[in-house]
């Protein structure tokens, strides 16, 4: 008696292990081409879920998730590729959709700053030790 | 020369200090996005109308008129806090309201415009979210201002409040 239980806990644990490990992709949104569906996921990656910010639509349960990850499959099996596609959303959301922010005039400083402060601290850290050596 | 230097960290750091600062006082809300659809021609859409029996075609409505539009649900609890707001607009000249019956019950909506009273003069049914998803809407109500060519000239998210309502006012008669 005490075994069946265990074995049922360990199965529940184990469904529920999966099914987390399947994220929020429900089974009826999976493309039957794996190359596609893969390809479907690896954008979903990089989309923002509007709704929940910090998460991809891969990840999120929200509505508006879903529907996007629909689109994009059903853009890929339209045959568009990952540029049209990737297009489609910042032309209607802009490039905050997008979690890795493109490289533009506007986002210079995020992507050129932590080299400048690399730059400043190994200078800082040439001119302090030349300093201490000299004293 | 050495302590001269030192300096330089601390007005960096002040000034680092002030940006923050200035960003937290000012009022704005850092989840809310600007649109990037503003001051662009509105998406093109053609679906079923809930009050009309012929299709709603985005090209015959725009472009002739300023024109409210509201995307909407019964289910939506917060469009029904600025129904109100939406029907004042209802009585402002110059300007007309198209509401996007956005994933609803069609039945649900007749019902609830019956007993909340309907300030739409179309309403234009996005069964499946897509209109929505065009017009880079993400969390219902939004509400956009479109002038009379046909552009989007303001958007915004959330249930229009009395100070969104002034704003929109004051915006609706500033436009052409």
């Amino acid at each position: 008696m005490v075994k069946k239980k265990i074995v049922i806990i360990i199965s529940i644990c184990l469904v529920h292990f999966f099914l987390n490990y399947a994220q929020a992709v429900e089974p009826d949104e999976i493309l039957e081409n794996s190359e596609q569906e893969l390809r479907a996921r690896d954008i979903s990656k990089n989309i923002r879920c509007m709704v929940c910010q910090n998460q991809s639509i891969d990840e999120s349960n929200a509505p508006l998730a879903k529907d996007l990850r629909i689109l994009i499959r059903e853009k890929i099996k339209e045959g568009k590729n990952n540029d049209e596609i990737y297009k489609f959303l910042t032309d209607r959301y802009g490039d905050f959709i997008l979690l890795n922010p493109p490289f533009k005039l506007n986002t210079l400083v995020l992507w050129i700053f932590p080299f400048i402060f690399f730059g400043i601290g190994i200078f800082i850290i040439f001119f302090h030790n030349k300093k201490s050596r000299k004293n | 020369m050495k302590k001269q230097l030192l300096i330089i960290p601390f007005i960096f750091f002040l000034f680092i200090s002030l940006t923050f600062f200035y960003l937290l006082i000012i009022e704005r809300n850092p989840s809310e996005l600007p649109s990037n659809l503003l001051n662009k021609k509105i998406p093109k859409f053609e679906t079923e109308s809930l009050l009309k029996n012929e299709r709603f075609i985005s090209s015959k409505e725009f472009g002739k008129e300023k024109i409210l539009v509201n995307f909407f649900a019964t289910w939506c609890k917060p469009c029904r806090a600025e129904h109100d707001y939406i029907k004042r607009f209802s009585k402002e000249k110059g300007i007309r309201i198209i509401g996007i019956n956005y994933k609803d019950n069609p039945k649900k909506t007749v019902e609830w415009l019956r007993v909340l009273g309907n300030p739409y003069s179309d309403i234009p049914i996005d069964k499946d979210g897509r209109i929505a998803i065009d017009w880079g809407v993400y969390g219902i109500p939004e509400t956009f201002v479109i002038n009379s060519n046909g552009i989007i000239k303001y958007r915004h998210i959330g249930p229009v409040t009395g100070k969104i309502y002034k704003k929109i006012n004051l915006l609706i008669k500033d436009i052409e």
